[in-house]
């Protein structure tokens, strides 16, 4: 094995999980006949729960595109992609030494809101709530 | 988090696969030798992008398949140093916390890089492990596998393959990524969710 490159583009989340879906992973049963190996589900059943798994194509490329002009690294451009900040605290631990530069983190917040989807809401296990229900009806 | 690498590698293709075309035959051997594996100083490889070139073909002397030079890219996971990632909580002991992705599962936080003021007691649920508790403005705050935490990248190393293993020694992990929690906006995801409600008043008090 020789490696040519080690650094060929670096990926944000969301391109990772299309590649994984053009491929035809899913959550459902259908997922056992798709040709992807269970190491890539375990990759694709993380990306699923993150800010990745609403995000689109034209709203990436149009968020990249229009963070350039706040002076962010690249890298911070791709950490505020995959991780979507929705306050300041969750943005300031990405943006290297926030304290020295002089960032409209406010200005980066909103493009946040208006072009990166909100993460779903982690789901309270349903095992439990149906649990409950059937309770409920072996009471009634 | 994830990058592309641009590999060269020497494929034999075994004559069970010829009924598949080429490209589909090759990349399931490549799948088989490097998915779920840890190249040194590359990152875990997690899937194949695709094929560049295809060379070759040749059945060596004594071989009864074709041996082709393959040349593709790869989706790798390596994580920059500074970079957030979220992650859960799979361990805590005395030492710090062991956190896990689900397909990468050797992330530790040793107890320096705890949020300061940290103190470690019993778990009440698992007599086995050790919680941590982040104590600040009076109030503990646990940290525990409710909510996803937040972590920041200090190092990654690729540990040598050791010679000879001490008997308690932990399973060898080829690539090691140790996480910080120390700083605001990090550790589990749910300590700063209400943190915008306080803000504006925080601020006002400190001016």
């Amino acid at each position: 094995m020789k490696i040519v490159k080690e650094n060929a583009g670096a990926l944000t989340n969301f391109e990772v999980l299309d590649l994984l879906n053009s491929r035809g992973a899913s959550k459902d049963t259908t997922r056992v006949i798709a040709p992807v190996t269970r190491s890539e589900y375990k990759v694709y059943d993380y990306l699923m729960e993150t800010a990745a798994c609403t995000q689109t194509r034209e709203r990436v490329a149009k968020f990249a595109e229009k963070c350039k002009d706040f002076k962010v690294a690249k890298a911070e451009i791709l950490n505020i992609i995959n991780i979507r900040p929705s306050s300041i605290v969750e943005l300031m631990p990405i943006i290297e030494k926030p304290d020295d530069r002089d960032l409209d983190s406010d200005g980066i917040l909103e493009l946040v809101q208006d072009l990166l989807p909100p993460p779903p809401k982690i789901e309270t296990p349903k095992d439990a709530e149906e649990d409950e229900t059937e309770t409920n009806d072996e009471e009634a | 988090m994830f990058y592309l690498s641009e590999l060269k590698h020497t494929v034999r293709v075994p004559p069970h696969l010829l009924n598949l075309p080429l490209e589909d035959a090759i990349k399931s051997v490549l799948q088989n030798v490097f998915l779920d594996k840890v190249l040194a100083n590359l990152g875990l490889c997690v899937s194949v992008y695709d094929i560049k070139s295809v060379e070759g073909g040749f059945v060596l002397p004594g071989d009864g398949a074709a041996t082709y030079q393959v040349g593709f890219r790869i989706v790798v996971f390596r994580p920059f140093v500074g970079e957030v990632i979220s992650a859960k909580l799979k361990e805590s002991d005395a030492n710090g916390l062991r956190l896990t992705l689900g397909f990468f599962e050797d992330i530790y936080v040793p107890a320096p890089f705890l949020p300061t003021t940290s103190r470690c007691e019993a778990d009440p649920y698992n007599r086995n492990q050790k919680r941590w508790v982040w104590e600040h403005d009076g109030q503990d705050y646990d940290i525990d596998d409710s909510c996803q935490i937040k972590f920041r990248v200090e190092s990654i190393s690729y540990p040598t393959v050791p010679i000879e293993r001490a008997e308690d020694a932990k399973p060898f992990a080829p690539m090691v990524v140790t996480g910080n929690l120390d700083d605001d906006g990090l550790g589990l995801v749910s300590w700063w969710e209400d943190f915008d409600v306080i803000d504006p008043e925080a601020c006002e008090t400190e001016d």
